[in-house]
């Protein structure tokens, strides 16, 4: 009996200090997380604005700058009008705080993906009644009194400079919503741009002023917005940069020239070799106008536009 | 005092079947009401709960009860429905987030409830296993329904179609399970949960098949009427929406127009949830909106109204158990007067033998109470658990 008194004597002190110090570690350990948690806390990332071309990247990233982190995801190397992201992806723009669409059936994706409805803001859906109808589209229906499926419309709607600003203006809005602090320098850099967009659309009417009745070649049927606004007389092939015409493409633009006798034809990306020289055998010059529906190689979107504008002007410059 | 108590918990011990079946008795006629007031309350509860965390619906007009019961709980014969117009109606008034929601069909006699994205986090339901919902013809399953049907990510559900007779109707939609839900106690727990176009899918709005300007079976084709083709029936559609052909599939017709069943609308405040409530006020106002928290406090008062009449019948078993009580400690006495005069013999006064007798009572009573104390305490520990497994 003694003995086992005399050893909890010694060992309930033992076990009193062990606890106590766990307990010391524990509030320590605690401690330092909670100023680690504290520490992360103070550097909150921006809000994500998730995008699905580059026109609307640049005009998100022009207007809010550092203030948000504007997410395009496609590869560079594909054109994200018919690029189909992963579910991955589709899970990153479920998380994103803003995602931007162009709408004009742009990125037919986004109509089988599940994104949040509350966070989808469609940058056109202000001019709907200026949408172009997809030329020679075949729709369809069930049955002799079945309601259409629609057709699709032209969805390189940016290629207007009034109409891109008119996204920029319905980008605005979501961005003063999403960041109202920064609701002045918003409002400033949307002002800029619309400018810019503005002496882009003026440059380009003083260029095509008495030369609306020129004949032109489109190598793809992707300047439908640039042409109305331009009053453009163009005619669109289904040609692809990367690949040679075949012998009936070529007859097809035979047949074509001589009822639009075009001198020149504007391409969405440079030809290969043998295409221009087909062409030039033809009396026709190739033009490069890109589209910017995904990154430019070189400069941004407003410096594309100026160098696409400076190659246009030959065919408005040669008689 | 000690004495007597010894001595009566002496006897009480030694009758073992009498004092067990007087202790059940007691016990049991104390507990019941106690028991139907703790498993009443958190009925009560978890109606209300999930009806306040709803703060408005609209729906057709008609039974406000089997919108409230259907948009709450997915269980409620077919109602009329409304067009996807109402939710953008509500989304455009600024004043409240407009949820969709579609509750028509079902999957191996689960609700299929099509919705937004918005719908899980309003209800706070998380993702337990695999993903969330990414493309049309993904599923995501309730907890329970995982469960139940032995299903989980990467596995497939068969919409059921509405009428077996039904040959020229839409086909089944076989969905992608992409993902389960973590529990959360409440009717979402039994749901499978589809983007609500899936949902249009299945009722045959949408579909998808081979490009008719590229088909070869001219059988196929009605005919073409200016820029228009027109299929027949031969026409196959997928049943399936895969990563391949999810391109093809389209809807006929004004999106806006396709049915919904109800629509959950959280208003940003108090103010803008009357102001929305007033939009509806108009007579040929073709939607009605309610508070779901209205509804169930009606259908609650109704039927906990029943909780009265139980407890009138207990009371009725209590005063008969109490004479049955009475009657079993009166022949108890008459079988002891012997052992009663041996007491008397030995020095025992009347007093000391009544106070026997009401020691046994009292003990017997005491025991009873702290059992049914202890039960209803269990009760209440495990109300949840014995509400989801018998009502809820």
């Amino acid at each position: 009996m003694r003995s086992l008194i005399t050893r909890a004597r010694i060992h309930i002190p033992c076990l009193a200090s062990l606890v106590i110090l766990a307990a010391m570690a524990n509030c320590r350990s605690s401690a330092e997380t909670n100023k680690e948690k504290a520490t992360h806390a103070g550097k909150i990332s921006p809000p994500q604005v998730y995008v699905v071309n580059y026109p609307l990247k640049y005009f998100a990233a022009r207007m809010a700058g550092d203030a948000a982190e504007v997410v395009f995801p496609p590869p560079p190397d594909e054109d994200p009008a018919f690029w189909k992201p992963d579910v991955a992806t589709i899970a990153a723009f479920q998380q994103a705080d803003l995602i931007l669409r162009n709408g004009a059936s742009y990125a037919r994706w986004a109509d089988y993906a599940t994104l949040p409805a509350s966070k989808v803001v469609d940058t056109s859906s202000g001019f709907r009644d200026r949408y172009i109808a997809m030329e020679d589209a075949v729709q369809h229906a069930h049955g002799p009194n079945g309601e259409h499926a629609p057709a699709g419309t032209a969805f390189t709607t940016w290629l207007d400079p009034t109409l891109a600003a008119r996204q920029v203006e319905a980008i605005r809005v979501c961005l003063v919503t999403l960041l109202p602090e920064k609701t002045a320098e918003l409002n400033r850099n949307c002002e800029n741009l619309i400018s810019d967009l503005h002496a882009l659309d003026a440059r380009l009417q003083r260029i095509v002023k008495g030369h609306h009745e020129r004949p032109l070649l489109t190598s793809a049927p992707v300047y439908q917005y640039f042409a109305r606004r331009y009053q453009l007389n163009l005619k669109s092939m289904h040609w692809d940069p990367d690949e040679s015409p075949s012998d009936s493409q070529w007859s097809e633009l035979d047949g074509l020239l001589e009822v639009h006798p075009a001198k020149w034809m504007i391409w969405e990306a440079p030809p290969q070799g043998e295409t221009e020289e087909g062409l030039h055998r033809r009396g026709v010059s190739c033009i490069v106008f890109y589209p910017c529906g995904n990154s430019p190689p070189d400069g941004d979107y407003l410096q594309t536009m100026k160098d696409n504008i400076e190659r246009l002007q030959a065919a408005f410059a040669a008689p | 005092m000690t004495d007597t108590l010894y001595i009566a918990w002496r006897y009480l011990s030694y009758y073992k079947v009498k004092t067990a079946i007087l202790l059940v008795s007691i016990t049991f006629i104390l507990f019941l009401p106690l028991a139907l007031r703790v498993m009443v309350t958190a009925c009560e509860t978890q109606l209300m709960a999930r009806a306040a965390s709803t703060p408005l619906v609209v729906g057709a007009k008609g039974s406000s009860l089997d919108l409230g019961i259907d948009t709450l709980y997915f269980e409620s014969k077919p109602l009329e429905r409304i067009p996807m117009s109402q939710a953008q109606r509500v989304q455009d008034t600024g004043l409240a987030q407009a949820i969709p929601l579609h509750t028509r069909f079902r999957a191996r006699e689960r609700t299929i409830v099509g919705t937004t994205l918005e719908y899980f986090d309003f209800r706070g339901l998380s993702i337990s296993r695999g993903r969330q919902l990414a493309r049309l013809g993904d599923c995501v399953l309730g907890a329970a329904s995982a469960e139940q049907l032995e299903l989980g990510p990467g596995d497939h559900l068969v919409s059921t179609p509405e009428n077996l007779f039904d040959l020229a109707g839409t086909y089944p939609l076989k969905m992608r399970v992409v993902g389960v839900l973590e529990p959360a106690h409440t009717p979402d727990d039994g749901a499978v949960f589809v983007d609500y176009r899936t949902a249009w899918i299945i009722a045959g709005l949408g579909h998808g098949h081979e490009n008719l300007a590229k088909v070869e079976d001219p059988d196929v084709l009605l005919g073409k009427h200016g820029d228009t083709l027109r299929a027949n029936a031969k026409l196959l559609q997928y049943n399936e929406i895969t990563v391949e052909n999810i391109g093809s599939f389209h809807f006929h017709g004004d999106t806006s127009e396709f049915p919904l069943t109800a629509v959950i609308a959280v208003p940003h405040d108090q103010k803008s949830s009357d102001l929305l409530r007033g939009r509806y006020l108009s007579s040929e106002e073709t939607c009605q909106i309610l508070r779901p928290i209205d509804v169930i406090r009606d259908l609650t008062g109704t039927i906990f109204r029943v909780e009265g009449i139980l407890n009138g019948v207990f009371g009725l078993l209590a005063f008969a158990t109490l004479l049955l009580v009475i009657l079993v400690m009166m022949l108890s006495l008459r079988l002891r007067q012997r052992e009663m005069q041996t007491m008397f013999k030995l020095g025992c006064g009347r007093s000391m033998i009544a106070g026997l007798v009401a020691a046994e009572m009292a003990i017997i009573v005491l025991v009873s109470t702290c059992l049914t104390v202890a039960l209803t305490a269990l009760t209440a520990q495990y109300v949840d658990g014995i509400l989801r497994v018998l009502v809820l």
